[in-house]
């Protein structure tokens, strides 16, 4: 399964940049193509692009439509057509209903905490498995395979009994660990892949050099995966600071509630939702991810792409 | 490898990671399998009733095999617009020249949003009273007679509750799926044209069977995720109306944590994992020994 193009990378495949080579080739045709005008086939699957596109980012455009629009406004309003008003009191009344800005710091100490988990447990992993190799990796692998083939369902009755009785319910950590434990697969194998490519010439003169395992763990594999752990990181943040099921299930007060379970207070809150100060709420939350998300996004789409294609 | 490694570095690097999927992961299936042959309300001592939960579960629980037929029909809305449409974007993406990135990336938009902002947001696209999204397009085009309150009514419920799933992870499957068209070989594209191939024998004869592993790999991860599948359909209808929409995960959810029957609801969470292996190891299966033949 050799058929990534990013597998003609000579090196350890950089995360950010992975892929040129598709708009380049592309490029030098289009100048040639440009000329002649579209067949029709072309123009069908153009505007059957564009279709689709719409269906899948125009639902996102009407929420943040909605969040500036008076309740008036928004009553007397079909699917489309822009807003006949402009107001930012949606967003006032959302910040007063819920309370975001402490949902806002209870997702970034689940999602730090998970994230720092997932990254030292993963490295750790994978350099016992790739780089150090024992007998018995093999089965080693196959273990965590299992984490990612299994429902995280399984988890959650257990897991709530256990917390219990330790006194872990309602806390942070109730909802880290398992987020971390369902995670670190995927960014474990990330990782073995991506130590595949540091050259066995480093580690033999390192070794010469007299530096234990350890030592080239800190100096050599560890300062070569900056570009891996970005990619890791923003592939799980996103899942993780989305979770609603963990949360759900393991927290009960107010205090410790994250984005997404906050969100779900504003359905039905009031007697009637406020649909459009609601709306300003997920504005609120889904905006700084999407900003992360677009500015990022390609650390992410090399890990997706290799992940997959690497198996 | 490296040259100089001891025993005890290999245990001190493996150690954490192990503790970590240990105890959140490989435990908690092992407990579920234990718990399942318990009947216990969390409270009162537990009772040990052998293969009881199921029994009741396969021979004397209907709601059971409802929610067990609805999360089939979840699954296939999802599999067909998940890898159905991967396939039609990507294979669309190839033959246009210029903005692939930008398209690829505004596909993603909607697999970075949170489950309950994806409720929310259909919650009001699904709405009858006042007109959602959805109503108000089927208005504009002159189907005004397709309306409908589509999470109330039992016949599109299922289908109502499915679609957002679908389209959150269209995008996903997408970039797969385009990463591996990529990579088939323009020559073969090119000599199979000069032989007078059409596009559709391009694509079946060609680019479907390069891309067959990955295809297997994206199939599996769809599958898997579908028969998981949760948040949504709870958010939204709870399984209503009725057991209209009732997957077996909310089924499970509920008899857990609403009706705390613990025993009961482990039996379920096993099979929902024996569910996802079966449907692993039949994908493997079915679609491997086609590359053979």
């Amino acid at each position: 399964m050799t058929s990534s193009p990013t597998d003609t990378l000579p090196k350890p495949a950089p995360a950010h940049g992975g892929q040129v080579p598709p708009s380049r080739r592309s490029q030098s045709r289009v100048h040639a193509r440009r000329r002649r005008p579209l067949k029709p086939a072309q123009v069908v699957s153009r505007v059957l692009l564009g279709a689709l596109l719409v269906v899948q980012v125009y639902p996102l455009v009407w929420i943040l439509l909605t969040a500036v629009r008076d309740d008036a406004d928004f009553a007397s309003h079909g699917a489309f057509g822009l807003p006949q008003s402009f107001t930012l009191d949606n967003f006032a009344r959302a910040f007063e209903q819920g309370d975001l800005g402490r949902n806002i710091v209870n997702s970034l100490v689940v999602t730090l905490g998970a994230s720092a988990l997932i990254v030292v447990c993963g490295m750790m992993g994978a350099y016992a498995i790739q780089v150090l190799g024992f007998r018995g990796s093999r089965v080693v692998r196959a273990l965590f395979l299992v984490g990612i083939i299994v429902p995280v369902q399984v988890a959650l009755v257990p897991l709530f009994v256990d917390y219990a009785k330790v006194g872990l319910l309602d806390t942070h950590l109730s909802m880290i660990i398992p987020l971390a434990g369902f995670s670190l697969p995927m960014s474990l194998y990330l990782f073995m892949s991506f130590f595949q490519y540091i050259p066995q010439e480093i580690y033999d003169a390192a070794s010469i050099d007299g530096a234990g395992p350890t030592a080239i763990f800190a100096r050599i594999t560890l300062p070569m995966s900056v570009n891996t752990i970005v990619t890791v990181v923003m592939i799980n943040s996103i899942f993780i600071w989305n979770d609603f099921v963990f949360g759900n299930t393991f927290v009960l007060s107010e205090e410790l509630k994250t984005v997404p379970l906050g969100l779900q207070n504003y359905i039905g809150a009031m007697g009637k939702t406020d649909w459009t100060a609601t709306f300003a709420a997920v504005c609120v939350t889904v905006t700084p991810l999407l900003l992360v998300f677009l500015v990022l996004n390609r650390a992410m789409m090399y890990g997706l792409e290799s992940g997959a294609t690497k198996g | 490898m490296l040259p100089y490694r001891s025993r005890l570095s290999v245990v001190g690097f493996l150690l954490p990671p192990l503790l970590l999927f240990g105890g959140a992961v490989l435990l908690p299936i092992v407990q579920s399998v234990y718990l399942s042959l318990f009947s216990w309300d969390g409270i009162t001592d537990r009772e040990f009733v052998g293969l009881e939960n199921y029994r009741h579960m396969v021979g004397g629980d209907p709601t059971f095999w409802t929610s067990f037929t609805n999360q089939l029909g979840y699954l296939a809305v999802c599999l067909v617009l998940q890898l159905g449409g991967a396939l039609l974007v990507a294979s669309l993406l190839l033959t246009i020249t210029r903005g692939r990135e930008v398209v690829k990336v505004l596909y993603l938009l909607p697999a970075v949003i949170s489950t309950v902002a994806i409720g929310l947001l259909f919650q009001r696209i699904y709405s009858y009273d006042p007109v959602g999204l959805l109503n108000g397009v089927l208005d504009d085009l002159g189907l005004g007679s397709l309306s409908r309150p589509w999470l109330s009514d039992v016949h599109t419920v299922l289908a109502a509750v499915s679609a957002p799933e679908g389209w959150r992870f269209v995008g996903l499957y997408t970039i797969i799926v385009y990463a591996a068209l990529l990579a088939v070989p323009r020559e073969l594209e090119e000599a199979a044209r000069l032989d007078g191939a059409n596009a559709w024998q391009v694509f079946t004869k060609i680019r479907f069977p390069y891309i067959r592993p990955v295809w297997v790999t994206t199939t599996i991860m769809a599958t898997t995720f579908a028969l998981r599948g949760f948040d949504i359909p709870y958010l939204l209808t709870n399984g209503g109306p009725g057991q209209a929409s009732e997957l077996v995960t909310t089924y499970m959810y509920k008899t857990a944590f609403t009706s705390t029957n613990y025993g009961y609801a482990s039996a379920m969470s096993v099979f929902i994992v024996l569910e996802c292996l079966v449907a692993v190891g039949l994908i493997s299966l079915l679609l491997n020994r086609k590359a053979v033949r």
